[in-house]
């Protein structure tokens, strides 16, 4: 009944826009893990712009972790269930790649959310680059330390994309400010426990550690308790935006956390796939600017995920880089 | 493990209707009736072809099971195999030399987990836990943490081509199965591997040299390991440090749900084909039904301790 | 795995003086590594490092020492670690919830030892190999937690309750001072007690055990529910340190747990092992990750390090008990 009555309420506006069917059409959504609060905010994206529309979205999340024969299964999976659109997030944006060919050859159309696919056919790409995300966070850090002291890098889980490149960024930065001195890079997986562990150690052989650079923000919150348990200061930078990070920025404890919002991805996304199945305009390309939240641009981020909304197309189609 | 030892009276475990042959005829019919397509002969090949690379090392992990062993590195012995085989096949343009570089890699893992536990007498969960470690490491260091990618498109082939319209992973997966039942019980190694898990001291008082075989079953396994790597990079056409990172414990949990048991070289190979077998079709009738990820997850471990559960009342029974 | 069948049924005492020899090599291997690591870098042999040390081994000692017990009965607890992500969520939520960090505390206890009990059961009554009912357990446990997070994270608890974690006293972390209780309590448990020893017979010769009376069932769920609770002490005091609980938080430990317990000399097949034992385990596995930290190990070769010393202490273990 309940069901019903959202239908209803969403269905004028469906019917108005193109007269398609909105009960029909099913977005299957694909994310890389349960775990990290990153694609939790794309689901809820996705959600929400489905909601707005009139369609129903199903997602596929692998059981484990970013696995790569897992989602390659589960997209061989839904190809027999047929969903009228496909919005995915590669666990791997080069091993996923015959996954999309399959995809490509079911003729189901895809959009392609948060890291570029290396091949295969899309609607549309929305994203943002990890590269740049962790040059703009680490040049915020090393400018709030006035160009100079001593860093050190937590680094993510090694082999994964986004870890590849939020360090290579953090290193790009390190290089334009020469008097920073890198005195490690060490890996603590993603992981909240490690962050703290790897910092309390790193902090027995470097008596002065000025920034830390974190990959995302378990590991940098783990490192904030590792220097209050030793009653040591430094300036600390996460990346993903997480509502705990935010917590941490307005506590004072944390500088900034790099975000490329995952809401608004998984909002672009699956609006463009439910509009180019009702055959309207979309655009092909979005990337979003890295945006570093900090004490100054918190207020934004600063409320649950559930009641925000998805921007209106125009306005995406002001941000987007690439139309049709 | 001794959880067996509890019930003395426990008998041999017999191949007649045991958990995972009701718990996999349970499902068929479930997602039969529940979920459209689920019958139609291009998913039940999906779930075949889906199911072929974890029977590849489930296989040699019955066996390394029945001689009361374990292979926690397989998984990550897989990775570097494929990973090892991609840059083969990327510098030479040869699959063969890939293979055989793949191959190498398994074999050389393999001897090195059968020395360590058939030769320095190191428990095998250790044993492989130590180079499971050095694997992930080597997969890491030889790949930098990258993508092996630049494969040419006939190596996707072996995954995905087809041969009288069968497809490939399907053939190879019934061409290994036949070969280790046959190797299991008709051949002298398979009369010895029996021996090794229960009754070790009856084959040293027959003057059977053991512990070169124990190394052998475990290089088995370790070159089943290189053969999962091609079909596993066919599949991604690429090659990826963290791919197969786990699947060792899909593996066991295949194996035991088979009826394998941990002990007294207590094993059934069909059985772990019928394990394979039910846990890919629980996960792709869960995903036609499009059952939340965190319920399939949670699904996953209830079959496994229904299947253990059932055989358990029926042993317990007789 | 043959040499369990070396150790006698439930007689362990007659074995003390072998068991002090191999005490003995355990250290020697843990020595050995403190020595090259002094040897390697300044900064290990400080006051500061060596407390760091043990309080990061404390929270896997605590894991490790349940598993201990289940391990000496011959079976294996694969669902610790998850145990961990749902107890402390549960105890997260109840202290956000009422405030209250001892109704918290009582939750995460409870929820520990409720699994335990439950795995005690499986294994017990209903005769399921121990490595599969805690494997599927650690299944149905990720399953719950995942869909009772949703991916969100929840955090900041009262400076009190973060006592027990990252607090001290006379200049020592509190959480040494609970490591060092509860290896005082498990060693005089194990050994000097009739339980204790009967833990020891079930798992040396179960049907031997069962001739001479011994509840088996009875003391089989109480191991499984004293691993179980084991965990729920873990994640209090993972909760209290890292402030913060989510829900792969135990993931990354019940393999080093397992480890620590096997470099502790116990066996898998069940009656050889001690207490103290898993504590040098954990010891040997915290200073190798420290030592990589303070030493800047590439963290491509972190792994294979790991591995490798893995090996080594196991074997250095072994080559002491073929001598003595």
């Amino acid at each position: 009944m309940s069901n019903f009555k959202i239908l209803a309420a969403a269905l004028p506006f469906a019917v108005m826009a193109t007269g398609a069917m909105a009960a029909d059409e099913t977005i299957a959504v694909f994310t890389k893990n349960q775990t990290n609060p990153y694609f939790q905010t794309v689901r809820v994206g996705a959600d929400a712009a489905a909601k707005s529309m009139g369609a129903k979205v199903v997602h596929y999340i692998p059981t484990k972790p970013d696995s790569i024969p897992e989602q390659l299964s589960q997209i061989e999976d839904v190809i027999v269930k047929k969903p009228s659109a496909i919005v995915f997030v590669p666990v791997d944006y080069k091993a996923m790649v015959p996954g999309v060919e399959q995809i490509n050859d079911a003729k189901i159309p895809v959009v392609n959310v948060t890291d570029r696919s290396a091949g295969g056919k899309f609607l549309a790409f929305v994203g943002a680059d990890d590269y740049s995300l962790g040059l703009e966070t680490a040049r915020y850090l090393l400018k709030e330390m006035g160009g100079k002291g001593n860093v050190v890098i937590l680094e993510g889980v090694k082999g994964s994309l986004t870890n590849v490149d939020r360090v290579r960024g953090f290193n790009d930065a390190l290089k334009e400010f020469k008097d920073v001195k890198l005195l490690a890079s060490q890996p603590a997986n993603y992981q909240r426990l490690q962050g703290l562990q790897v910092m309390e150690n790193l902090m027995q052989s470097h008596p002065q550690i000025d920034g830390i650079l974190a990959a995302n923000d378990a590991m940098a919150v783990g490192a904030i308790e590792a220097l209050d348990g030793a009653n040591r200061k430094a300036k600390v930078v996460g990346i993903n935006g997480t509502k705990e990070a935010v917590d941490a920025i307005k506590a004072n404890k944390l500088l900034a956390t790099g975000d490329y919002n995952g809401f608004l991805q998984g909002c672009i996304g699956t609006m463009a796939a439910i509009r180019a199945l009702r055959n309207e305009t979309i655009v092909t390309e979005v990337v979003l600017k890295p945006t570093v939240v900090n004490a100054s641009n918190y207020q934004p981020y600063d409320r649950p995920l559930e009641s925000r909304a998805c921007p209106s197309w125009s306005e995406v189609e002001a941000i987007s880089t690439k139309t049709n | 493990m001794t959880d067996h030892a509890l019930s003395p009276s426990r008998p041999l475990r017999l191949p007649s209707v045991p958990g995972v042959a009701i718990s996999l005829v349970g499902l068929v019919l479930l997602f039969a009736f529940s979920s459209p397509g689920f019958l139609s002969t291009g998913n039940l090949s999906n779930i075949l072809v889906q199911s072929v690379i974890l029977l590849l090392i489930a296989l040699p992990m019955t066996l390394i099971i029945m001689t009361e062993g374990l292979d926690l590195s397989m998984g990550a012995v897989l990775t570097l195999a494929s990973l090892v085989l991609a840059l083969i096949i990327v510098s030479t343009q040869s699959l063969i030399l890939g293979l055989l570089g793949a191959l190498a890699v398994g074999l050389a893992f393999g001897f090195v987990n059968g020395s360590l536990v058939a030769v320095l007498g190191i428990p095998p969960f250790v044993a492989t836990l130590g180079t499971l470690g050095a694997a992930q490491g080597l997969a890491l260091i030889v790949s930098d943490g990258q993508s092996v990618v630049g494969i040419p498109r006939f190596v996707r082939q072996a995954y995905s081509g087809t041969v009288a319209g069968i497809p490939t992973p399907i053939l190879i997966g019934i061409g290994f199965y036949a070969l280790f039942h046959v190797l299991l019980y008709y051949t002298r190694f398979g009369t010895y591997i029996r021996a090794l898990g229960g009754n070790r001291d009856a084959l040293t008082l027959a003057g059977v040299r053991w512990r070169p075989i124990l190394i052998a079953v475990y290089m088995l396994g370790g070159s089943m390991a290189g053969v999962a790597a091609l079909l596993m990079t066919a599949r991604m056409n690429a090659g990826h440090p963290t791919a197969a990172i786990g699947m060792e414990f899909d593996a066991i949990a295949a194996v035991a749900l088979g009826g394998t048991s941990f002990e007294k070289g207590n094993g059934w190979i069909f059985g772990t084909l019928l394990g394979v077998l039910t846990v890919g079709v629980l996960r792709n009738g869960l995903n036609l039904m499009a059952i939340p990820s965190s319920v399939q997850v949670a699904c996953i471990g209830a079959l496994v301790i229904f299947a253990l559960f059932i055989d358990g009342m029926r042993s317990h029974k007789s | 795995m043959s040499i369990a069948s070396n150790a006698s049924a439930g007689a362990p005492r007659i074995h003390l003086s072998q068991d002090m020899q191999q005490i003995i090599y355990r250290l020697l291997a843990a020595g050995l590594l403190c020595l090259a690591l002094s040897l390697a870098t300044d900064a290990f042999l400080t006051s500061n490092n060596i407390l760091n040390v043990l309080r990061q081994a404390s929270l896997l000692f605590f894991l490790a020492s349940g598993l201990t017990l289940v391990i000496l009965t011959g079976g294996l607890d694969l669902s610790v670690g998850a145990n961990i992500g749902l107890s402390a969520c549960l105890a997260a939520t109840v202290i956000k919830a009422t405030g209250s960090p001892i109704l918290g505390t009582l939750t995460g206890l409870a929820t520990g030892c409720v699994i335990g009990i439950c795995n005690g059961l499986m294994v017990a009554k209903l005769r399921i190999p121990s490595f599969i009912a805690t494997y599927g357990m650690l299944w149905v446990l990720h399953g719950i937690t995942y869909y009772y997070m949703a991916g969100e994270t929840i955090h900041g608890f009262p400076p009190g309750f973060r006592q027990i974690g990252s607090g001290h006293f006379l200049g020592i972390p509190i959480p040494v001072y609970l490591m060092v209780g509860f290896l005082v309590a498990g060693t005089v448990f194990a050994q000097r007690t009739v339980w204790g020893q009967q833990i020891y017979a079930i798992g040396a010769n179960p049907v031997a055990a069962r001739l001479t009376g011994i509840p088996i069932d009875r003391r089989l769920i109480l191991v499984y529910a004293f691993s179980g609770a084991m965990a729920g002490v873990a994640s209090i005091v993972f909760l209290a340190r890292l402030n913060s609980a989510e829900g792969d938080i135990g993931e990354a430990l019940t393999l080093p747990a397992i480890a620590a317990v096997l470099i502790g000399g116990a066996s898998l097949f069940g009656g050889v092992g001690s207490v103290f034992g898993t504590f040098i385990g954990a010891l040997i596995l915290t200073l190798v990750l420290n030592g990589m930290n303070l030493l800047s190990v590439n963290a491509n070769w972190q792994p294979l390090v790991t591995g490798v010393i893995v090996i080594f202490a196991v074997w250095l273990d072994m080559y002491g008990r073929r001598k003595a």
